[in-house]
């Protein structure tokens, strides 16, 4: 399901799309601030993470993917500009409406020592419900395939304290697989994690992306494992969309040199282009911001 | 959908009472039988003496519990129980009168303020998720504690309303601590330092104060409400605490649990999952300043407890807010109740003088060394 045109066409367009009860998250005419900075920390005319396909935002330290990805699920309100979630504005959402459909796995989170892998997961299920509800069939199932998905049968019942950072990155993984989202948004969930954990938060997002047709946004710090894993790149710089597209389309040595500072060739691979970095270029070729 | 999800692995969690495991029953129980004893010595000894047996068949005396109007009368007051037509004068005999009457009054009072004030101290250290966090360091005890001082000193003829002036002193300080700590949101650590300056200028004002005290026993009066003192509570304080108790906290607590739990997931991931945050905060802080200002105006400012009885019951349960609130609840009052007993009769037993401490004083004497020993024992301290 590749499609080169995506970032050229303008508008919705989900009668186009196989998926039709996936969900087009689009931001507009972004300017993202925090109460602390003056100037905006990112400004976008526009980003759209395609409905039922995966985005992954990819550029330097400091280029504002966090700060995006964070708008982009409404958890923080651009200065100026809106986001739409299939045509409907994300800030005008009721949170719980709103944590139903869009999910985020921040990075700045508490893992509390002495919580189980499987309440953690239990907590994905907030959102759906009341007040003093008692846990449904209904959560039970999304636990459990929650679980299963993200492969953390075997740490059920083990502490948080007491597992290692690619288990316990996977446990929330999992909470935020429970939260049965249309959109999932995971703020670098590879970071810290060896190879082996790497790949398999992937591929676990991945198979929920095949099987449910989620539309996932997701920040990843490597461009080559962006390249190779994601449908669509949006590559930032200095807060503001460089290019986005299919990733053959995106990564060219233009772009690494321009975005990432980085002199490297980058040539056809079997699944996505492949990247050979060889040296950092000098400061002064970066760009001024 | 998940369909297939195997059929044999029944989960156990999320069932009603699951999070009810072996430590909790264990911890509550205990404390349970530390609080009834405490209770029942507290009753038995004392200036008019009486038998161990004598004291505790005066407490299951069927004149009062077959008295409608006497229990009435007891958690109510005279003129509600008169209005509803029940006979309030019954003869009892002195045991009983005793008993019932001055000292019983007294160990439900301190189970009162143990519940409130180590309910309070779990709440305010999640909320600011912080361990050293409680009603006292917030400056909410400060808050609630000048209200009543102001109250004793300058204007004598409101103490009726002094559950009232306390729990508004505490929410003022709450607020006015919040206020300070804001920033577009509040952070643990603000949270904490703003309680800090507010409590110190508070504690300030509160000295200050002794000074326009018009004569000695005011004084008096006021050291023991700073201090947190039992001496000579009766059924009118039990009337002040226990509504509060069981109509605002104990069913804050049953909902504030879950909200509690979420909300240690740090609050980016509490706001992502849909909650909204600082109302959640804000709401059970409300809770944890009704707890302690409840606590505050019959019993003063209790230090330690607030701290120390979440801390144990975590070491003990875990950090599950479920559990841990339960065994809060249950450790508190056990915890007050003992320390109660040591304050009242000390002096009375080793030294035969009938001097009562303030309970704060053993609070302090035993929270301090304690949570010296945590502080030993655990490498860092400090954050949740």
């Amino acid at each position: 399901m590749s499609r080169s045109d995506a970032h050229e066409t303008e508008g919705t367009d989900a009668e186009a799309d196989p998926t039709a009860d996936a969900i087009d998250l689009i931001g507009r005419d972004l300017a993202v601030g925090y109460p602390a900075t003056d100037e905006p920390v990112v400004e976008c005319e526009r980003v759209l993470i395609p409905a039922g396909e995966v985005t992954a935002l990819v550029g330097p330290n400091g280029s504002g993917k966090s700060t995006l990805l964070k708008t982009l699920s409404g958890q923080l309100e651009p200065w100026a500009g809106t986001v739409e979630l299939d045509g409907e504005d994300v800030y005008a959402i009721a949170d719980k409406r709103q944590a139903r459909r869009l999910g985020l796995l921040s990075q700045e989170r508490e893992s509390p020592s002495s919580l189980t892998v499987e309440d953690l997961v239990l907590h994905g299920r907030y959102p759906h419900r009341g007040f003093m509800e008692a846990v449904t069939e209904a959560d039970r199932e999304a636990v459990e395939h929650a679980i299963d998905l993200a492969g953390v049968g075997h740490l059920r019942e083990r502490e948080l304290g007491n597992l290692s950072g690619g288990q316990k990155q996977l446990a929330w993984i999992a909470m935020t697989l429970a939260q049965e989202t249309d959109v999932l948004l995971l703020d670098e969930p590879t970071t810290f994690l060896d190879l082996r954990h790497q790949l398999g938060v992937l591929e676990t997002v991945r198979t929920l992306n095949r099987e449910r047709g989620v539309t996932v946004g997701v920040v990843l710090h490597d461009i080559a494992q962006a390249a190779r894993f994601a449908d669509n790149l949006v590559a930032l710089r200095g807060g503001s969309p460089y290019d986005w597209g299919p990733p053959d389309e995106v990564v060219t040595e233009d772009l690494l040199a321009d975005v990432f500072g980085v002199d490297a060739s980058v040539g056809p691979g079997p699944e996505g282009p492949t990247i050979r970095p060889h040296r950092p270029l000098d400061e002064s070729n970066e760009s001024d911001e | 959908m998940a369909t297939e999800t195997e059929a044999e692995t029944s989960p156990r969690y999320g069932e009603r009472f699951d999070w009810l495991d072996r430590s909790l029953a264990v911890t509550c129980a205990g404390s349970l039988a530390v609080a009834v004893l405490a209770g029942l010595i507290q009753v038995s000894y004392g200036t008019f003496s009486m038998s161990v047996l004598q004291a505790w068949s005066a407490v299951l005396d069927p004149l009062v519990w077959t008295n409608p109007g006497v229990i009435v009368s007891f958690l109510f007051g005279d003129a509600f129980a008169e209005s509803l037509g029940l006979i309030t004068e019954v003869d009892l005999p002195k045991e009983t009168l005793i008993v019932w009457n001055i000292r019983l009054p007294r160990v439900l009072v301190a189970a009162f303020v143990g519940f409130n004030l180590a309910i309070s101290g779990a709440i305010f250290q999640a909320v600011t998720r912080n361990e050293l966090a409680s009603p006292f360091i917030l400056g909410v005890s400060s808050g609630a504690g000048f209200a009543v001082l102001v109250t004793l000193v300058l204007v004598p003829t409101f103490a009726a309303f002094l559950p009232l002036t306390a729990a508004l002193g505490g929410t003022l300080a709450f607020l006015t601590v919040y206020a300070i700590a804001w920033q577009g949101g509040t952070s643990p650590v603000r949270l904490v330092l703003a309680g800090v300056i507010v409590g110190t200028v508070l504690n300030s004002l509160q000295t200050a104060l002794f000074f326009f005290a018009g004569d000695i026993g005011t004084v008096q009066a006021a050291i023991a409400w700073t201090t947190g003192s039992l001496t000579g509570v009766d059924w009118e304080q039990v009337r002040t605490v226990w509504p509060v108790t069981l109509a605002v906290v104990a069913p804050g607590l049953v909902l504030g649990a879950r909200q509690l739990n979420v909300l240690l997931l740090g609050e980016s991931t509490a706001s992502a999952l849909g909650m909204r945050v600082e109302r959640t905060r804000f709401l059970l802080s409300a809770l944890a300043i009704v707890a302690a200002a409840a606590s505050v105006a019959v019993a003063g400012i209790v230090g330690f407890v607030g701290l120390i009885v979440p801390h144990a019951v975590r070491v003990l349960v875990g950090g599950d807010h479920k559990r841990l609130l339960a065994g809060c609840a249950f450790l508190g009052p056990a915890l007050l109740v003992g320390a109660d007993l040591g304050a009242r009769l000390f002096f009375e037993v080793v030294f035969n003088e009938p001097t009562q401490l303030p309970v704060g004083i053993i609070t302090g004497l035993v929270g301090g060394p304690y949570f010296l020993y945590l502080m030993r024992k655990r490498q860092s301290l400090g954050k949740l």
